[in-house]
This record gives C-alpha cells, sequence and structure tokens, in this order.
C-alpha cells in the first residue's frame, strides 16, 4: 500500500515540486480518509504550492478560496447576480407584465454567481482540489461557518434549498499562524508543519525549478541561503526566495558564486535593509569565504 | 506481521498509544483515534518513517505537539515493531500510571515563580491580607494606590471590570464587514432587491448598508520570571479579561523561552483558565532572556503584528542576555507593530532609574514607557491603548 504515497510523491516530482516522505504520506492519508489536510510553516516553503502542484498531478482543477479579513460567506459561497436580475425583471414586465412568477425565476441557479466555495463542491466531472489559503487571515466567525461547509459537504442556499456536494473535493488550508485556529478546525483536519528542507533536498528542489543552473552554483546558492537562514534575519528567506535568487543569478549568466555577485543580487532573497547590512557586515568579515569553502 | 492476534495487539496499542498522547494535552478523541487506527491498516507497517508521518498528520493539530509525539512514537513503534504478540492490559495501566508520577514530580520542580502563584491562587482569593472589603470600596483612591502585591478579591474584580472597559474602546474601528442599517451609506442591494418584489420589480425603498465596527489587536507578552511573578499574575488576570470580552487578544508569557498561551486563556473561568495554564506551561524558571524571547516571537507569529496591533510588554528589564539582542529584536517588533507599550512594575518606585542594561537598551525603541504596579497605573494604560 506504500506505493500510493510513493506515487504521490512522484506525481508531485513530474511537476518540479519535490515533496518529502512527510508531505507525500500526509496527502495519501488526506486523500484516502477524507478529511482537509491543514498545511503550516514558515512564509515560502511551498505550502500553497503543495495544492496547486496536486491539482496538476491529480489532472484536476484548483479551486482557490484566498481568506482576508472581512471575507464573509458571501464573497465566499455564493451571491446573487443583481444586475441580471433586474434585468429580467424588466424584460418580463414588458413581455407579460406579471410578477407572481418572476421570484422563483430570478431565484433559479442561472441568477447565482458560484463563489469558490460552491464552485468547488458543485463541480461537475470529478473531485476537484479546494485551497483554501491563509485561513488564519479570515476572522472566527467564517472559521465557524467554513466548519460547517467542510464537516458536512453541503450548504443550504434559503431561495434554493441544500446544496450537496457532487464530489467530495480535496481539501487543503494553509496557515501562516497570525492568529491562533481553532481546536475544532484543526481537530477537523489531519496536520502537517512544513519546515525549511534540509541542504540536499532543497538543492534537489534547486536544481528541478532551475533546470539550466549548473551543479556547482545550486549548491553554493543553497549554502549561502541556508547560513543566512540562521543568522536572524528579520525576514527568512524562504524557498521560493532562493528559487528567484537561482533564476536571477541563470539569467545574468553567473557561473559561481563569489562577493560581488552576491553583492549585486542580494535583494532577490532579502527584503528588509536591516537584514541587508547584516549581511554585509558579515560578508565583510569573510564569512561568505566560509560558507562557499566549508572544508578550508 | 499479520493474522487477526496481530491486529488485535495494535489495536490495543494504538489506543494506548493514543491515550498517552491524551495525557501529555494533546487533542487526540476518539475520532482521532479512529483515523489512527484506519492509518495503520492504510500505511506499510513495515515503514517506520511512513507510520510515523501517517500517525503524526493524524495524531498532530499543531507543531508543538510535535516533540510529545516523537517522544511516545518511540515507545509504540517499539512495541508494534518488537513484540508482535498482544501483552496484557493490566501491564500497561502500570506504565501509564508511573509515566502520570512523573509528571506530577517534575510539575512539582516547576513550582517556582508565576507556576507557584497559579497553584496557590484559588486559596489566595478567599484568605485576602486586608481582610475582605465592601464592594465599591476598590475605587478609593487608597486602593487605587495600593501596590499589586498587596491585592485582595474585590480589586482583582476591578481589574476585570477596567479590561472590559478598554475592550469596548477597541472595538470601535470600522471594519470590512457590513450590516443591513435602516439609513446608511451605501445600498445593500440584495435586501432592496428582494424587498422590490413585493411591488412587481419596482425598486421603490432602498436598503442600506454600513460597515461594521473593526477590532484592534493586542499582543500581551509577559515576563514571567521569578522576580515579575506579583505583576504577571495580574497582568494575567487583565489579558484574560480582556480576552473575553474581545476576540482578538493574543497571550504569551516568557522567561527563558517564549510560550504562547492564548489558547489556554480561552472560554473558560478565570479559575479553570489558571489550572490549564500551570498544568500545560513549562519551564517557569529563574532566569530571563527578553531579548531571545522577543526574537522567537517575531520569528513565529510574524503576521500577528501588523499596523494596526499594540503590542504591550510586561517585565522589569532585568536581561540575563546580550543588550544588543534586545534592542534588534524589539527595533524589529517595533517596526511593525502599531504601538509598542512597555510596563514595568518597578517604575512605580520613585527612586527607580532604568539603569539596567536591558532596560537601556530597550529604552529607544519603545512608544510608551510606563509603570504597572497598582489600578492607578492599569486606568493610566487606557489611554495608551488606542491608535
Amino acid at each position: 500500500l506504500r506505493e500510493e504515497a510513493r506515487k504521490i510523491q512522484e506525481m508531485l516530482r513530474e511537476q518540479a515540486y519535490i515533496a518529502d516522505a512527510s508531505v507525500a504520506t500526509s496527502l495519501y492519508l488526506a486523500m484516502a480518509i477524507g478529511k482537509p489536510l491543514l498545511i503550516e510553516g514558515p512564509a515560502g516553503v511551498g505550502k500553497t504550492e503543495v495544492a496547486k502542484v496536486l491539482a496538476v498531478a491529480l489532472d484536476t482543477r484548483l479551486v482557490r478560496l484566498q481568506c482576508y479579513e472581512g471575507l464573509d460567506a458571501n464573497t465566499a459561497l455564493y451571491e446573487w447576480n443583481y444586475p441580471k436580475q433586474l434585468l429580467h425583471i424588466k424584460l418580463h414586465e414588458l413581455a407579460a407584465g406579471r410578477a407572481d412568477d418572476s421570484e422563483a425565476s430570478i431565484f433559479s441557479e442561472s441568477f447565482l454567481l458560484k463563489r469558490p466555495l460552491l464552485e468547488a463542491i458543485t463541480c461537475p466531472s470529478r473531485p476537484p482540489v479546494l485551497l483554501i489559503d491563509e485561513v488564519d487571515r479570515s476572522d472566527e466567525e467564517f472559521e465557524a461557518f467554513l466548519l460547517e461547509v467542510l464537516s458536512e459537504f453541503q450548504v443550504t442556499i434559503p431561495e434554493i434549498g441544500p446544496v450537496k456536494a457532487t464530489h467530495r473535493p480535496h481539501v487543503v488550508l494553509t496557515s501562516n499562524r497570525s492568529r491562533e485556529l481553532s481546536d475544532a478546525l484543526r481537530r477537523r483536519c489531519l496536520y502537517l508543519w512544513i519546515d525549511y528542507p534540509s541542504l540536499e533536498r532543497e538543492i534537489e528542489i534547486v536544481r528541478a525549478r532551475v533546470p539550466r543552473i549548473a551543479d556547482t552554483l545550486s549548491a553554493e546558492v543553497t549554502r549561502v541561503i541556508q547560513a543566512v537562514r540562521s543568522m536572524n534575519m528579520v525576514k527568512v528567506p524562504g524557498v521560493a526566495e532562493t528559487i528567484d535568487w537561482a533564476t536571477a543569478l541563470v539569467a545574468l549568466n553567473t557561473l559561481q558564486l563569489d562577493r560581488e555577485a552576491v553583492e549585486e543580487t542580494m535583494g532577490c532573497f532579502l527584503k528588509d535593509e536591516g537584514d541587508l547590512r547584516r549581511l554585509e557586515a558579515e560578508i565583510e568579515t569573510g564569512r561568505l569565504e566560509e560558507i562557499l569553502n566549508p572544508a578550508s | 506481521m499479520n493474522g487477526p492476534a496481530t491486529e488485535a495487539g495494535h489495536l490495543t496499542d494504538t489506543l494506548l498509544f493514543c491515550r498517552a498522547l491524551r495525557e501529555r494535552g494533546l487533542a487526540v478523541t476518539p475520532s482521532e483515534a479512529i483515523d489512527a487506527v484506519r492509518t495503520l491498516n492504510l500505511v506499510g507497517l513495515d515503514d517506520r518513517q511512513e507510520v510515523f508521518f501517517g500517525l503524526r498528520c493524524v495524531l498532530t493539530s499543531r507543531v508543538e505537539d510535535y516533540p510529545v509525539f516523537e517522544e511516545l512514537f518511540e515507545d509504540f513503534w517499539g512495541r508494534i515493531a518488537r513484540d508482535p504478540q498482544p501483552r496484557k492490559l493490566v501491564e500497561r495501566e502500570a506504565v501509564s500510571s508511573a509515566k502520570q508520577q512523573a509528571r506530577v514530580s517534575s510539575r512539582e520542580r516547576a513550582q517556582k515563580g508565576l507556576a507557584f502563584f497559579l497553584d496557590h491562587w484559588g486559596s489566595d482569593r478567599s484568605d485576602d491580607l486586608e481582610g475582605i472589603k465592601l464592594p465599591g470600596a476598590s475605587s478609593n483612591e487608597s486602593s487605587a494606590g495600593k501596590d499589586f502585591s498587596m491585592f485582595g478579591a474585590d480589586e482583582i474584580e476591578e481589574v476585570s471590570r477596567l479590561a472590559r472597559r478598554i475592550a469596548k474602546r477597541l472595538a470601535r474601528v470600522p471594519s470590512r464587514r457590513w450590516k443591513p442599517v435602516r439609513r446608511g451609506p451605501r445600498v445593500n442591494l440584495r435586501q432592496t432587491l428582494r424587498r422590490s418584489l413585493k411591488v412587481g420589480g419596482e425598486l421603490i425603498d432602498l436598503s442600506f448598508k454600513q460597515r461594521k465596527q473593526k477590532k484592534t489587536r493586542l499582543v500581551v507578552i509577559c515576563d514571567v520570571s521569578g522576580s515579575m511573578d506579583i505583576y504577571s499574575r495580574l497582568l494575567l488576570q487583565f489579558a484574560f479579561a480582556l480576552q473575553n470580552s474581545f476576540a482578538r487578544v493574543e497571550s504569551f508569557v516568557f522567561s527563558t523561552s517564549l510560550e504562547r498561551i492564548t489558547g489556554h486563556l480561552k472560554d473558560k473561568s478565570y479559575g479553570q483558565a489558571l489550572d490549564r495554564l500551570s498544568a500545560n506551561v513549562r519551564g517557569w524558571s529563574g532566569g530571563t532572556l527578553i531579548g531571545r524571547s522577543i526574537s522567537a516571537f517575531n520569528s513565529g507569529w510574524p503576521k500577528l503584528v501588523d499596523k494596526r496591533t499594540i503590542v504591550i510588554i510586561l517585565s522589569d528589564g532585568w536581561d540575563t542576555g546580550e543588550p544588543e539582542d534586545l534592542a534588534r529584536s524589539l527595533d524589529s517588533l517595533k517596526k511593525r507593530a502599531g504601538r509598542l507599550i512597555w510596563l514595568n512594575p518597578l517604575l512605580g518606585s520613585p527612586a527607580y532609574q532604568p539603569l539596567t542594561r536591558g532596560m537601556q537598551a530597550a529604552l529607544p525603541h519603545i512608544d510608551v514607557f510606563a509603570p504597572l504596579h497598582n489600578l492607578a497605573s492599569l486606568r493610566r494604560l487606557e489611554r495608551h491603548l488606542v491608535l
């Protein structure tokens, strides 16, 4: 049975997502048990990417609900198409002059604007991947609402009645821990913490995402980034930054890292002025040479 | 490792594992236990890594659970891998009760500083140092000036009242959500259309909506090292009261390391919250590493702080870490926070000068430096809690 988890790992790898065993096993179990998967971890380790790549790998649709403060049920679930409703009423008036039957017709499905959650549970062909991104940014009221949808996979639209999921979507939630999620929501989900990858894995990721990169350069880039992560920066560079930097270096035809190359391009992975200065100071003390030549 | 006998053995082992996790504070309900058993049927039982990752994603619900899980998993794996025979339940009962005892004794060991107060808080409340006062007496000047170290039950009540008042004030900022109103700045299309149907789709009466109120967020970071216990007890009471009348409060405590206690303070009576705190919070100890704790906060919960966040740090500034670390971590916190308030109980004494190295390093980075040692100072705090 273990092959299934491995197969997921392979499928993700084909999409240039290097997943370690914990990610693959969690995804496999989430699908097998049919529970949502809650992913937490520092910024830029590819939490959102998991869902995106999963959708491509399963050859299915990705429905994304980006959470933000003030997100409410209307924006997440459905809204009526008011201009269309108005137009319909007016046209109807001109034609027949009776409004009695219009209530039923303007509150029917053709006047419904599906928002991500409704979209995901009414997907006609096959179960989509539903990505609920940065769920910690929504507020607690919305979380309660979400809980209801995730446990029943059924929503009620007062004018139409209950709408039940045609297929249960594969649900992935991500959180940056800007606020503590409720225990109820956590309990409803399987849990996965994604940390910064190990050196070997990160080199592998860089090579997969930036195929044109030379072997030595990919190793150097990753070593520098991993060292920077331990420097107590305000904005710790994630894997996304490693990839950005590697891409930039390849575009500049850099073959090997040296002090000049790092100083010219360090804006790719450090996004805070104080951090830039801290790295400059470290380079000043000869730290870069230490990182690039760990043997000597 | 097949056959019904082994299966049964795994079932008991799994359930005992779940119980052990629950005893150590993980939220493992029967539903998780069922999922755990299902997981074992879904993964390769001979692959340690896969069993580990599989059970971990089912049985934990936050990254803080990982170390406990890892620790107990060793034990569990040892049983299912080495010994496929189901063992007698009794044997394991003994194991788990021994474990419980170990827990208790480690708790006793940790009973210093705030933990001591937490444990003795309930009894404290009834035998008040000053004798029992009439309600309302706490608002008079003498008690307002009284140091918190001399506090009784009715003053504690006053603290809660003050917290509720501040919460109400903080709640008065417009949010992005809408609510229907009789007259307002925007037309509520949904309701308008719905009402228009009564008169054949003619838009006669408009419905309106306006923005709801937005709440400011509050982060309370409380020093619970030995020298601070009386005052941190008070600030925790304050944080508890705030949190229960106002949703956006996050609470942390630190001595040498930082711990988030928001969850422990939620939806309970203060007594229950304290019980839970003293049972769950590790490492109340003598030393204080303010700088390291603040930078742990910065890197662990970066998105908790934005321009609408007021951060309150309560500490006497006796730092055993490097002042540069403190300055740097406060600087980065200050840049993101709406307001950074440092409350120092020692500031209440007229002879005090903020001369400790930690306090010296901190001063340039904070917006408000105020005492917190009595009710009057808590009332004055109200003035600073606006953005």
